[in-house]
């Protein structure tokens, strides 16, 4: 990325404290350390990132996120950006910060921990409910540059809130290396939802990691929404560390054009008496390609676990690809679980119905598109997001 | 001159030839009903009509309104006043009935997302649905639900009248409508049917049994085996068919239903 540490110090390090900057060192060799993926590597089989060459992007766009809601705030709640919070709430941060996606997994977590500008830091109390959801925008402002986001969050025993990260390029054609990187701490009895929308340029290579370890009783509702880059990986996992937690991931993806857009998903039930439901549905257009693989994953003493799985694809174009492959591994008996995968065109039955009553081909299309997607908008945590998400997709499906 | 004219239509699917040369003459005020034994090519007529992509044309037309209409799309048939109401209404996930219901009214009027002025009404929209729903028997509460989705075979059925009593077409065609009706379902659905009859609609009932025929009196009956009418008459031939089904043609199938489909 860059040749020397020095502008490093400058540009990023300046200001944070020692642990901090200890952390990005250390992240950074693990980057210099780490192999490019391979093709052998079954998680990089399918997606290629022999063309990224993230030296080509060795400036730093510094634009500190922009949070609503800073005013009215219950009281002890934290929403800071993530550098002054290393500084200010060390004692929250530094246990946190990369624990859950860690440095040395790959070398995009590498440089995510290595040179994380800006980002959020949001930390709701014990007990405190947060009616109004907290919005975190990220923003890109130019061609050519890197734009690395961090958000991370930590939720007190009992708190319930809705917080919406967005990130946006301000213009749709941009290249450069964008991530927007997420953990999210729940404890016990507490419940978030949370919404990523990503809208980089078309044209940036982008990697993201979300991650969210739950507590007893903890309640996520995770919505991923992916619409911008040329090349898009995004992992998201949720780690069910405590029983009677409860994970549902959801996303909807719309590729057009010679859009990537790769998916990790991972749900992990570490403890029994656990619940996650994961859905994430897609639609392809011209030459776009996509891959999801999920693994459910159940540990040995994890009974009475409930997981579902389902990866569905719409595939709107001849020379549009969508590729899908669930996992299971499963060391308890006393477990359900069920996933599935399709991939398919829009059904020509639903479309002459629709047809047969005078709507036009068009408008049928896009109304079986907007249907497609219509179960799984439902599960978007909060109103203002969901109306955020509708709108997108709209102006998308055209 | 009819005003909706099937001529010598013959029509394959997937390089099989089901209809062998199919003629007949409908005209608005009149009710046509083609009965047949299973194969005989009734729903390759329904679907051939209505411009499904499965079935090939191999010739003949179907002029209506001075158009061939088996040159145009199928949503331009139905613009141009067809309907058909399926044998099997399919279930379209993610699309609320209201919303489909809406968006075929106004396609019909020709509203395409700028003239306001031909964009149906949420007041006139509501009271059309009120008047049509009371006739059918039928509640709101099927309104939010997705197309077709948990409808029972009675609920599809009658979905599809009130389709066609929204959308008011010249030429009607109601494919297999009684199959799988219960008899109440058969009286709601041949109410409203009676009730759209006028000088205004062409309506052609394709059916294997005669029960429907009892509700909704036919003015012609013709008779399809293996893809070509082999009689044609008045209510008298549905009357022939109730005593000796298809016999006549070689086809040991009653023309009364033995069970519910």
């Amino acid at each position: 990325m860059v040749s020397t540490e020095a502008p490093l110090e400058d540009l990023i390090f300046r200001g944070e404290p020692d642990w901090l900057r200890e952390n990005r060192r250390s992240a950074l060799e693990s980057y210099q350390r780490l192999p490019a993926p391979s093709k052998t590597d079954e998680e990089w089989r399918r997606t290629d990132v022999s063309r990224l060459d993230p030296s080509a992007f060795s400036r730093f766009e510094k634009a500190p996120a922009h949070t609503t809601m800073a005013t009215n705030l219950p009281k002890g709640v934290i929403l800071e950006s993530l550098p002054v919070a290393a500084r200010d709430y060390a004692e929250l941060v530094q246990p946190r910060l990369f624990s859950l996606a860690q440095a040395h997994r790959d070398r995009f977590t590498a440089l995510q921990a290595a040179l994380f500008t800006g980002g959020i830091f949001l930390y709701v109390p014990d007990g405190v409910e947060i009616d109004e959801p907290i919005t975190g925008r990220h923003f890109s402002h130019e061609s050519g540059t890197t734009v690395q986001p961090h958000t991370l969050i930590v939720a007190g025993k009992n708190s319930k809130f809705n917080y919406l990260d967005e990130y946006i390029a301000e213009h749709d054609d941009e290249a450069g290396y964008r991530s927007g990187s997420t953990e999210i701490f729940l404890g016990e009895g507490s419940q978030v939802g949370y919404v990523a929308v990503q809208k980089w340029g078309r044209n940036v290579w982008h990697f993201s990691d979300q991650r969210a370890e739950l507590g007893k009783d903890a309640t996520l509702r995770l919505f991923n929404v992916t619409l911008g880059g040329k090349f898009s990986k995004t992992r998201v996992e949720a780690s069910l560390a405590g029983e009677g937690s409860n994970a549902e991931l959801k996303a909807i993806y719309f590729a057009s054009g010679e859009q990537f857009f790769d998916f990790h998903t991972l749900q992990e039930h570490r403890v029994g008496n656990t619940r996650s439901d994961l859905l994430f549905k897609g639609a392809l257009q011209d030459v776009s390609r996509t891959v999801y693989a999920g693994l459910i994953r159940i540990e040995k003493h994890a009974a009475r676990s409930d997981a579902y799985q389902a990866n569905r694809n719409l595939v709107l174009s001849d020379k549009a690809k969508a590729t899908s492959i669930p996992m299971l591994e499963i060391d308890n008996n006393d477990v359900r679980c069920t996933h599935g995968a399709t991939v398919g065109p829009v059904d020509p039955e639903h479309l002459f119905y629709l047809r047969s009553r005078g709507i036009t081909e068009a408008t049928a299309k896009r109304m079986l598109i907007q249907g497609f997607f219509g179960d799984v908008l439902d599960r978007i945590p909060f109103e203002h997001a969901r109306k955020l998400v509708e709108a997108e997709l709209e102006s998308r499906i055209g | 001159m009819a005003d909706f004219e099937i001529k010598d239509l013959r029509a394959s699917v997937e390089g099989r030839q089901i209809l062998k040369g199919v003629s007949l003459d409908v005209s608005k005020g009149e009710v046509h009903a083609v009965m047949g034994p299973n194969g005989s090519g009734k729903s390759t007529l329904s679907h051939t009509l209505m411009g499904h992509p499965g079935y090939t044309v191999d010739g003949g037309s179907v002029l209506f309104k001075g158009q061939n209409v088996l040159e145009l799309e199928p949503d331009e048939r139905a613009r141009l006043g067809m309907f058909l109401a399926f044998q099997y209404p399919v279930v379209v996930p993610g699309i609320s009935m209201t919303n489909f219901l809406r968006t075929a009214l106004n396609s019909k009027r020709g509203y395409d997302g700028k003239d306001k002025s031909k964009q149906v009404t949420p007041k006139e929209f509501r009271s059309m649905l009120k008047d049509e729903l009371e006739v059918l028997h039928m509640d709101d509460s099927f309104l939010p639900r997705y197309i077709n989705d948990g409808f029972s075979g009675g609920e599809k059925k009658r979905a599809e009248i009130l389709q066609m009593a929204m959308l008011r077409p010249e030429i009607a065609i109601l494919d297999e409508t009684d199959s799988g009706l219960d008899i109440d379902s058969i009286k709601f659905v041949a109410d409203a049917v009676n009730r759209m009859r006028g000088p205004e609609l062409g309506i052609l009932i394709i059916t294997h049994y005669t029960r429907i025929l009892e509700f909704i009196k036919p003015d012609f009956v013709h008779v399809l085996v293996d893809g070509k009418f082999v009689l044609s008459g008045g209510s008298e031939v549905a009357d022939r068919l109730e005593k000796t089904g298809y016999s006549e043609w070689g086809k040991e199938e009653t023309a009364q239903p033995q069970e519910v489909a």
